[in-house]
C-alpha cells in the first residue's frame, strides 16, 4: 500500500490532506459564493431603507423638539446630530462603519444601536424561536400520522384543522388568545414580558400566547408540505419499494426512509418563509407589549431616528439572507450525494 | 408437500384506473421448483413485472389479484398484510432493475443491509453488521468493509446491485426475484452479475425467477422458460427444448430479433412489427393476431388455451411454427 | 414505478407517479369540496359586499349617530349593533369587506400584470439580464416590507391607495417568482422552439405564447394569495397604513377593536370571522384549482 518512508508524519500530512480537501471542497466553495453573492443585496436593503427614511417628512431633530421649536433651533440639533450632512455622505458614513460593526448612536436617546440591539434581539429570537420550534417539532409527528393513512381519519382532521389554522390572521389569533386566556380565564397575562433571566417560569407565562399567535401558522403550514412530501416519498419512490420488499413494517417505512428525505424539502422552504415571518413579529409584539426589535422598529420610525431603523434593517436584512445560505448549505451538507462528492471506483 | 416451491395458477391481476379496469396479467400458470431458475421474458407491458409483484404482495391498492399463489403451501393471494410481511425478504426476495432509484440515498449501505437482516432476524447492532459484511464479501463487492459506511451513490452501478443482491440475499430466502435487474447495467457488468446470481443459487439452493426482456439472457442462464404476452403466458419450456423447437410465432419474432454476428454488417433488425396491444380493451382472440404471420380468422374470434401439447412444452397457438429444417 | 408498474405507465394505460401522488396529496376535502363549493362562497362574499349595500336596506357606514353608540346587538334597526360612534356594524362590516376585497384584488391584479411580466421576460431573456433582475428582486424581498408600509404611512399618509402600493411591494416579486419558474418550463417545451425558429418576435412570444401557457398558474397562485394579502392589510392597520378610520377596513376594524377587547368584543370578533371566512375561501378555492389542474 503506502510506502514506509512518508514525506510528512502522519498526524501532520492527515492534517494536510483535510485542509486541502476541505479548501477544495466543493461546500466551501459553495458557501462562499452564496456569501459574495449577498454582499450587493445587502447593499441595496441597506440603500434602499436610506432613501426611504430620507424622503420622509421631517426629522429626528424635528420629532426631539417638538412643534414648538424654530428653525434654528432645528438646525442648531440637525448638526450636532450630524444629519444636516448631504444624504450620500450620510450613507457612506453609515456603511463603512457598519461593515466593521460600528452601528453609530440612537438619534432620540444617544444609546448604542448596537447595544439597543443587543438587549432587544434575544428578546424578539426567544420568541420566534420558540414559536418555531414547537411548530416543527408538533408538525413532524402530525404529518407522519396524516401519511400513514392518507385520507383517513387522522389525515382528514389534520388538514382541514391545518387548513383553518393557515387561514387565521396572527394578529387574530392574538386577539381572541388574549380574550379566552388573560381576559376571560385570567389564567395567562395579556401583556408585558419578563426576561428568563429574571424568573424562567414568569418567561413562559408571558411567551406562550405571543409565540402560539406565530406558531399555529407555521405549525400549519409545516405539517401540509412535510405531508404532501411524504406522500410523494411514498408513493413514487423506488427505494420505498424495495424497503417493503425487505419486509419492513410500513410505519418504519415512514419514519426511517420517508422522513429523511421529506425533511430536505421542508428546510429550503422554513427559510425562505422567514421573511414574512419577521413582519408579523413586530405586530405581535406591539400586541402583546413585548420589548423586541419590532416594538424598537416601530418607535423608531416614529422619531425618525435612522440609526436604529438602519441598524434594524440591516441586521434584518442580514439575517434573512443568512438564513437562506445556512438552507442552502444545509440542504447540500446533509445530502450525502453532495457531501461525499462523486462515486470512487 | 409438493415437489415445487412456488405454483402460480390462473393469476388474474387487474387494475382499477378511472373507472376503467385493465387486466394487467390474465391467466398465468407456472411453477418454479427449489433450486431452479425460471426466466419470464416478455416486452414491456406483458404483465411480467406485475406478475412477480403479486408475488410479492407488493401491488398498489388499486389492484385486484385472483386466482392461486403458492408458495411453500401457502396460499399468497388474499393474505393478510402482516404475513405477507413476513415472507418478504425470507421466503420470497426482489432484486429491482434500477439500483440507483432502488436504494435511499440518505442512509449508508451498511445500515440499509442491516435493516433487511434485523427484520427478520433478533440480533444486535453488531451481529448484523458482521452479517452484512458477510453478505458484501459472498455478492463479491470489493472493498466491502468501507462500502459498509458508505452511501449508495459513491459506488458505482454494478456495486450498487451487488448491494441489492446482498440486502435480498440477508435473511435467506428460498426463492429469488431478479426484475430486469440486469437491463440497467453495461454488457459486461450484466455478465458478472447473471455469473454471480447463478454462483449464489448454486452454493445456497435457492430457486431464481429472471424477469426480462432478453430472450439471449435467458438462453445463457435459465433452466426453463416462460414467454409472456399482453398478461398471459404463452409458451413455456425447458431452455434447451424452447430454443430447439419453437411454437409459438411470438417466441420465434423474438428469437429472429436478437441480432446475430453471423448476419451481414448493416442488415436490418428483424423488430417485431406494430405494438403490444392496449391492455384496457380486451379482444376475444388471441392477442398477438395483428402483429402474427400466421394469423388466421381462427385467431381473431377464438383464443386459444395454454396447453401440454408436447410433453414438457405448452403453447397458446393456432399454428404454431413447424421445426425449422436445416438448410 | 412504486405506483403503478411502469409497463402500464409506458403503455399509456396509467397516469405517470407524479400526477396519482399530486392527486392524492390533494386530499379528501379537495375531492369532496372541489371549486365548486369555495367559488360559491367567493361569490357569495363578493356580492354581499359589493352589490347588497346597493340593493339591500344598508344604513351607511360612516356618519353615524353619536346619540346611537355602542348599541348591542338585535337592537332594533341595528340588528349587530353599532359602533363607539354610532355606526351600525353591519354596514362596516359590509362596506369593510368591500374595501378589504378591493385592495386585494388591485395587489394581485398589480402582481400578476408587473411581477408576471418581470418574471416572464427575466427568464425568456436569460442570461446577465436574468441574473441581475433576480438580485434586484432578491433585494425587495429581503427588505423589511414593514418598514416601508410604515414610511408610507408616516410620509404620504395612510390611504387605500397608498396601501396598495404598499402591499404590491409583496406581491410583485412574488408573482415575478413564479412567473418566472413558468416561463422557464413552458420556454424548453419543442413549440416555443418552433416558434422561435419561426422568427416570431419577441413581444409576440411573450404575449402570444408564453402568456397563455403560464397565466392559470399565475391567476391560481394569485387566488391563494389574496388570503395572505387580506391578512397583511390588516396587519398593516396595526401599524398605522391600511384604509385610514372612519371608512371601515376588516384590518382597521379589527385593530381599533383592540383597545375594546375586553368590554365589547364584537367589534374585533365580527370582522374577524368575516376575514377567517374569506380567507378560508380563497384559500380552499386556490387549492382546488391547483389540484383540478396539477401542478406543473
Amino acid at each position: 500500500m503506502s510506502s514506509s518512508t512518508a514525506p510528512l508524519s502522519p498526524p501532520l500530512a492527515a492534517r494536510a490532506g483535510l485542509w486541502s480537501r476541505l479548501a477544495g471542497s466543493p461546500t466551501l466553495q459553495f458557501i462562499i459564493r452564496r456569501l459574495l453573492a449577498a454582499i450587493p443585496v445587502l447593499f441595496g436593503v441597506t440603500f434602499l431603507s436610506f432613501v426611504v427614511m430620507n424622503s420622509l417628512p421631517g426629522d429626528a431633530a424635528q420629532e426631539l423638539l417638538g412643534a414648538s421649536a424654530t428653525p434654528s433651533e432645528i438646525h442648531q440639533l440637525e448638526v450636532k446630530l450630524g444629519i444636516d450632512k448631504p444624504f450620500l455622505t450620510r450613507y457612506w458614513d453609515w456603511l463603512h462603519n457598519a461593515v466593521v460593526g460600528h452601528l453609530g448612536h440612537s438619534l432620540s436617546s444617544g444609546q448604542s444601536v448596537g447595544s439597543i440591539l443587543g438587549s432587544d434581539l434575544p428578546v424578539t429570537f426567544e420568541l420566534v424561536g420558540f414559536a418555531f420550534l414547537i411548530s416543527l417539532a408538533l408538525a413532524v409527528p402530525i404529518a407522519l400520522l396524516s401519511a400513514r393513512k392518507p385520507n383517513g381519519v387522522a389525515d382528514r382532521l389534520s388538514m382541514m384543522f391545518s387548513m383553518a389554522g393557515l387561514s387565521i390572521a396572527p394578529y387574530v389569533l392574538a386577539l381572541v388568545l388574549i380574550y379566552v386566556f388573560a381576559v376571560k380565564l385570567n389564567v395567562l397575562p395579556a401583556l408585558g414580558w419578563v426576561p428568563p433571566g429574571q424568573s424562567l417560569s414568569q418567561n413562559i407565562r408571558y411567551l406562550i400566547l405571543p409565540a402560539v399567535s406565530i406558531g399555529l401558522g407555521l405549525l400549519c403550514f409545516y405539517t401540509r408540505l412535510l405531508r404532501a412530501d411524504l406522500l410523494e416519498q411514498m408513493q413514487g419512490e423506488d427505494y420505498v419499494v424495495t424497503a417493503r420488499a425487505k419486509g419492513v413494517r410500513p410505519w418504519r417505512v415512514l419514519s426511517r426512509h420517508a422522513l429523511r428525505n421529506s425533511l430536505f424539502g421542508l428546510i429550503t422552504v422554513v427559510a425562505l418563509n422567514l421573511g414574512t415571518l419577521l413582519g408579523f413579529t413586530v405586530v405581535i409584539e406591539d400586541i402583546f407589549g413585548i420589548p423586541g426589535i419590532g416594538h424598537e422598529l416601530l418607535q423608531a420610525i416614529d422619531n425618525r431616528d435612522i440609526p436604529v431603523i438602519e441598524g434594524i434593517v440591516f441586521v434584518f436584512a442580514v439575517i434573512v439572507v443568512l438564513l437562506n445560505l445556512v438552507a442552502d448549505v444545509l440542504y447540500s451538507v446533509l445530502d450525502p450525494r453532495i457531501r461525499y462528492g462523486r462515486p470512487t471506483e | 408437500m409438493s415437489e415445487s416451491l412456488l405454483d402460480v395458477s390462473d393469476l388474474r391481476v387487474d387494475f382499477r384506473h378511472d373507472r376503467q379496469v385493465v387486466r394487467a396479467v390474465d391467466g398465468l400458470t407456472y411453477s418454479v421448483r427449489r433450486g431452479q431458475t425460471v426466466a419470464v421474458i416478455g416486452e414491456s407491458g406483458s404483465g411480467k413485472t406485475v406478475s412477480s409483484r403479486a408475488v410479492m404482495g407488493l401491488l398498489p391498492p388499486t389492484a385486484t389479484v385472483t386466482g392461486s399463489i403458492r408458495f411453500e403451501d401457502t396460499e399468497m393471494v388474499g393474505l393478510a398484510e402482516k404475513a405477507m410481511r413476513r415472507h418478504r425478504g425470507r421466503g420470497v426476495a426482489m432484486v429491482f432493475q434500477d439500483p440507483t432509484r432502488s436504494l435511499n440515498p440518505t442512509m449508508r449501505v451498511g445500515a440499509q443491509i442491516r435493516e433487511a437482516i434485523q427484520t427478520h432476524e433478533n440480533t444486535s447492532r453488531g451481529g448484523a453488521q458482521d452479517r452484512a459484511l458477510e453478505l458484501l464479501e459472498l455478492v463479491r463487492l470489493p472493498a466491502a468493509r468501507e462500502r459498509l459506511e458508505q452511501y449508495p451513490h459513491q459506488l458505482s452501478g454494478g456495486m450498487r446491485q451487488r448491494v441489492m443482491i446482498a440486502i435480498a440475499l440477508a435473511a435467506s430466502p428460498k426463492l429469488l426475484i431478479a426484475d430486469e435487474a440486469t437491463t440497467a447495467l453495461d454488457v459486461t457488468t450484466q455478465a458478472q452479475i447473471m455469473e454471480l446470481l447463478r454462483d449464489l443459487q448454486q452454493r445456497l439452493g435457492m430457486a431464481l425467477i429472471m424477469i426480462s426482456h432478453d430472450l439471449g439472457l435467458a438462453a445463457s442462464f435459465a433452466d426453463e422458460v416462460v414467454v409472456m404476452y399482453a398478461g398471459r403466458a404463452v409458451e413455456r419450456a425447458p431452455t434447451r427444448k424452447l430454443f430447439a423447437h419453437v411454437r409459438m410465432p411470438y417466441t420465434r419474432a423474438l428469437l429472429d430479433a436478437i441480432p446475430r454476428l453471423e448476419n451481414a454488417s448493416h442488415s436490418q433488425l428483424a423488430a417485431i412489427p406494430g405494438q403490444p396491444p392496449n391492455l384496457a380493451l380486451r379482444e376475444p382472440g388471441c392477442p398477438f393476431t395483428p402483429r402474427c404471420p400466421n394469423a388466421t380468422d381462427q385467431c381473431r374470434e377464438h383464443a386459444p388455451a395454454f396447453a401440454e401439447h408436447e410433453p414438457d412444452h405448452e403453447w397458446a397457438c393456432w399454428h404454431p411454427c413447424a421445426d425449422e429444417v436445416p438448410a | 414505478m412504486a405506483d403503478l408498474p411502469s409497463d402500464l405507465v409506458a403503455a399509456g394505460v396509467a397516469p405517470a407517479a407524479d400526477e396519482a401522488a399530486v392527486a392524492r396529496a390533494g386530499g379528501w376535502w379537495q375531492g369532496r369540496l372541489g371549486v365548486a363549493v369555495p367559488a360559491a362562497m367567493v361569490l357569495f362574499i363578493f356580492g354581499l359586499c359589493f352589490i347588497w349595500p346597493i340593493i339591500g336596506p344598508v344604513p351607511p357606514p360612516t356618519g353615524g349617530n353619536i346619540l346611537n353608540s355602542s348599541l348591542p346587538a338585535f337592537s332594533p334597526g341595528h340588528f349587530l349593533g353599532t359602533d363607539a360612534v354610532g355606526n351600525d356594524e353591519w354596514s362596516r362590516l359590509l362596506y369593510g369587506g368591500r374595501a378589504s376585497l378591493e385592495i386585494a384584488l388591485a395587489v394581485q391584479a398589480i402582481g400578476i400584470v408587473v411581477g408576471g411580466l418581470i418574471g416572464a421576460i427575466a427568464a425568456y431573456l436569460g442570461g446577465w439580464r436574468d441574473a441581475t433582475m433576480m438580485r434586484v428582486l432578491d433585494v425587495f424581498i429581503a427588505f423589511p416590507g414593514l418598514v416601508l408600509a410604515v414610511a408610507i404611512a408616516q410620509g404620504l399618509g395612510p390611504s387605500e391607495l397608498h396601501t396598495i402600493w404598499a402591499l404590491s411591494f409583496f406581491s410583485v416579486p412574488a408573482s415575478a417568482r413564479i412567473s418566472r419558474a413558468a416561463t422557464l418550463r413552458v420556454r424548453e417545451e419543442t413549440f416555443m422552439t418552433a416558434a422561435r425558429l419561426s422568427g416570431t418576435s419577441t413581444p409576440r412570444m411573450l404575449f402570444g405564447h408564453i402568456a397563455p401557457n403560464i397565466l392559470p398558474q399565475l391567476l391560481t397562485y394569485a387566488l391563494l394569495g389574496m388570503g395572505i394579502i387580506m391578512i397583511l392589510e390588516g396587519a398593516l392597520s396595526f401599524v398605522g397604513l391600511g384604509v385610514p378610520p372612519p371608512a371601515p377596513s376588516w384590518g382597521n376594524m379589527i385593530a381599533q377593536g383592540q383597545s375594546t377587547l375586553s368590554a365589547t368584543p364584537r367589534y374585533v370578533f365580527l370582522p374577524s370571522a368575516a376575514l377567517f371566512i374569506t380567507v378560508v375561501s380563497f384559500n380552499l378555492l386556490g387549492e382546488g384549482l391547483r389540484a383540478r389542474w396539477g401542478s406543473q
